[in-house]
């Protein structure tokens, strides 16, 4: 798959709005700036699967909206469709042919896209906002997970009204993640429980939570063999919990780390922390990106416990990050997450979407 | 290279020309707590040793300070008896280390943990982090902080905004920053007190459920008053009279003014109805009154499931039509609806004889602590 090429090359970003201030702080890294960016916070991105040929992005937003762009190849960001909700959208995910995306709003319901017709239907209902929607495909089964703030995770078939299967959580979901055949979700009040999926989705295990604050954001890595193995956990107080389910010696093998605080170079001065927004991992190399309210993204290799990057600070925190299908491309979103609460809000203020090019700062660190 | 076990115990008589790697690093930095001395010690090597060898990788020159904020410590900050679960968890070659400060963390005392409490709040309070969300050392998880997400907030604030009433939002933001606050800074000051209740809900939630309880009624209305250990958390107290506004804030049900402290995951409590998004609750309301004041004993600490479900119910949307809080709400309703006729305060002539003879003795009994207020001329401030 070509590369963008150089940065250099896209300095000026697709659009070309801050050609004149090179010195501009909302876009430091000065990446690729995609054409079109919701008019409000970006809740989250997802690019499309390897089934479909080219790259296409889908982010959701608090301004009821899903985009659809296509990404090509030179860099260029096409915007080609949008959708709707009633509501602020939180989540999206497309299926694994690639044909459809499914969309989760605070309007408790969830849509599913067919971008071949652009036409949406409504596939789920809750009784509270959806916060995470997952496409599993079992080779017996394949339905929609939504996890919403009503307490409930269910999974939906997408042809009936009615859920296949609605499991109880002891508190509201706040962020899930699956990888057949595993799925974690991660609870208000430090509740983790992960759910095996084979056969029909069933509660496997519930985890003590080995963060202390409030969950923010999970994603699930897999091993060498591509099986899902553990998962990264981030928390609203900067650090970061790497979990394996069946480690060897979990004392030895689950540890966290802290990111996205403010140069805290002594203990003297309080250093400011800052929550993890999102967690994605690179699906070639393994390693993984963290993107934070202090508006900077990092990347980690967890098994050489080291950083690998960080990213300079944008003027506005990142709310979102994905990885395209081969790992080329980077896409992180630059917006207000209410970290500060509503005094902070400017809707005036431009939100961004930017993309990058992964293939080389996430090669993993040789082990020593 | 492994790491050489004698130079870490300080005896290593090859010195220099030893074959092994002598760790130039202290161990020291960010940790938080004494409990966990060598975690800035791991960190430091694994830094070290990549940017040795390939030297400018890395776009933070500090990172690799020693107390670097973006250390890998282990177990980092984390609940000091399960950090051990994660501290060295490094490499193998830091196992002298390991075994040594895992026997540290096995002996982990009380007062350990009320050292971390505070400085986990003193760091909290400086550095600006998301407030609304709970908090926990192991293995306990302590009430009084109430758990909302950024984006529940967001929502509840778009609502207010669409209905043209941003005034409940700002409202019951209020509350709970000023609720937040103030058991952040009880917890952090740390007053005997305090340090009693922060113990016994660490060690035994279901005692401990009571005392706070208890505080809660009495002080249902944010004053500090009650002599007893329970924290007060309040601080905001009561959501008030949360108007019943149509953000659903649920706080409007308030009635049970519990501050949060209530119950171990009395962060349901608090704000309770916080998390409401305008939908709705409603069926759990009854749950989570009746998890705050009835049964206590049943919640708490199974950390899992059944206790947290009902403790999560707390977003109460009292029964539609907002109601004197659900009937369970049951003691907590009536109490509080009591002490809000009385002003707070029980009359004497409400109390049962057991209740009396618990408020004018010296101490309160675990398991009978009272739910009702105490009558104000028994306070002892």
């Amino acid at each position: 798959m070509s590369l963008f090429g150089a940065n250099t090359g896209f300095g000026s970003g697709g659009t070309g709005v801050f050609g004149t201030t090179t010195t501009d702080s909302h876009n430091p890294m000065k990446d690729v700036e995609v054409t079109s960016p919701p008019d409000d916070s970006i809740s989250c991105l997802a690019f499309s699967p390897p089934t479909m040929p080219g790259n296409f992005l889908i982010g959701g937003s608090w301004a009821n909206d899903v985009r659809c762009w296509e990404v090509q190849d030179n860099g260029q960001t096409v915007p080609k469709a949008q959708q709707m909700h009633t509501g602020p959208v939180l989540d999206v995910c497309w299926s694994d042919d690639g044909s459809k995306v499914f969309t989760a709003s605070c309007d408790k319901t969830a849509k599913m896209w067919d971008l071949n017709s652009n036409q949406t239907i409504q596939i789920a209902q809750h009784e509270g906002p959806i916060r995470t929607i997952h496409w599993i495909k079992a080779p017996n089964y394949s339905c929609v997970m939504t996890g919403s703030w009503d307490k409930t995770l269910k999974f939906w078939d997408t042809r009936s009204p009615n859920p296949m299967m609605s499991l109880q959580m002891p508190e509201r979901c706040f962020c899930a993640d699956v990888v057949y055949p595993m799925a974690v979700v991660a609870t208000a009040e430090r509740g983790l429980i992960v759910y095996q999926l084979e056969n029909q989705p069933s509660e496997f295990r519930r985890i003590e939570s080995p963060l202390k604050h409030q969950h923010r954001c999970v994603a699930i890595f897999k091993d060498k063999q591509s099986k899902p193995t553990g998962f990264a956990l981030g928390s609203i107080e900067g650090r970061v919990a790497i979990h394996y389910i069946n480690p060897p010696n979990p004392a030895k093998d689950n540890f966290t780390f802290k990111c996205h605080r403010s140069n805290g170079t002594n203990t003297a001065t309080p250093q400011d922390i800052y929550a993890v927004n999102a967690i994605s991992f690179h699906p070639v190399h393994g390693t993984l990106a963290t993107v934070g309210s202090d508006g900077r993204f990092s990347f980690w290799d967890k098994d050489a416990r080291t950083k690998l990057k960080t990213s300079e600070q944008l003027d506005q925190p990142i709310t979102a990050c994905c990885f395209n299908n081969n790992g080329n491309i980077f896409a992180y979103a630059s917006s207000y997450d209410w970290s500060k609460g509503h005094e902070y809000y400017n809707p005036q203020k431009k939100n961004y979407i930017f993309l990058r090019n992964a293939a080389e700062e996430l090669k993993p660190r040789n082990k020593k | 290279m492994t790491v050489c076990n004698f130079f870490l115990q300080g005896r290593c008589r090859y010195g220099e020309k030893c074959w092994n790697e002598h760790p130039r690093d202290e161990r020291g930095g960010d940790y938080r707590g004494t409990q966990q001395p060598s975690r800035g010690g791991y960190g430091n090597r694994v830094w070290i040793n990549p940017s040795q060898r390939t030297g400018g990788d890395y776009v933070q020159p500090s990172s690799f300070s020693r107390d670097g904020d973006n250390d890998w410590s282990r177990g980092g900050g984390g609940a000091d008896v399960k950090s051990s679960d994660f501290s060295f968890s490094g490499q193998n070659r830091f196992s002298a280390l390991a075994s040594h400060s895992h026997s540290d963390k096995d002996v982990q005392s009380p007062t350990d943990d009320v050292d971390t409490i505070q400085k986990d709040m003193e760091i909290w309070q400086t550095s600006g982090q998301w407030p609304f969300s709970c908090y926990s050392v192991l293995p306990g998880k302590l009430s009084g902080f109430v758990e909302v997400s950024p984006e529940e907030l967001r929502l509840e604030y778009y609502t207010g905004r669409a209905s043209g009433d941003l005034q409940a939002y700002m409202n019951s933001v209020q509350q709970l920053a000023d609720q937040w606050r103030s058991r952040v800074q009880e917890l952090r000051t740390m007053s005997s007190s305090t340090r009693i209740s922060v113990i016994s809900e660490l060690n035994d939630p279901s005692s401990q459920t009571s005392t706070h309880e208890f505080g809660s009624s009495a002080s249902g209305f944010g004053t500090t008053s009650s002599s007893s250990s329970s924290s007060s958390g309040f601080g905001a107290g009561g959501f008030g009279p949360g108007s019943q506004s149509s953000s659903g804030f649920s706080f409007a049900p308030s009635k049970t003014g519990f501050g949060a402290t209530n119950t171990q995951h009395a962060s349901g409590f608090g704000s309770g109805a916080f998390a409401q998004p305008p939908s709705g609750f409603s069926a759990p309301a009854a749950s989570a009154a009746s998890f705050s004041f009835a049964g206590p004993a049943a919640d708490n600490k199974s950390s899992a499931a059944a206790a947290s479900s009902s403790v999560s119910a707390f977003s109460f949307k009292p029964p539609p039509g907002g109601s004197s809080g659900p009937a369970d709400g049951g003691g907590f309703g009536q109490s509080s609806t009591r002490a809000a006729d009385t002003g707070l305060f029980s009359a004497h002539s409400d109390l049962t004889a057991e209740e009396l003879k618990e408020f004018t003795a010296k101490r309160f009994t675990l398991g009978q602590i009272p739910l009702k207020p105490p009558p104000a001329d028994l306070l002892v401030v």
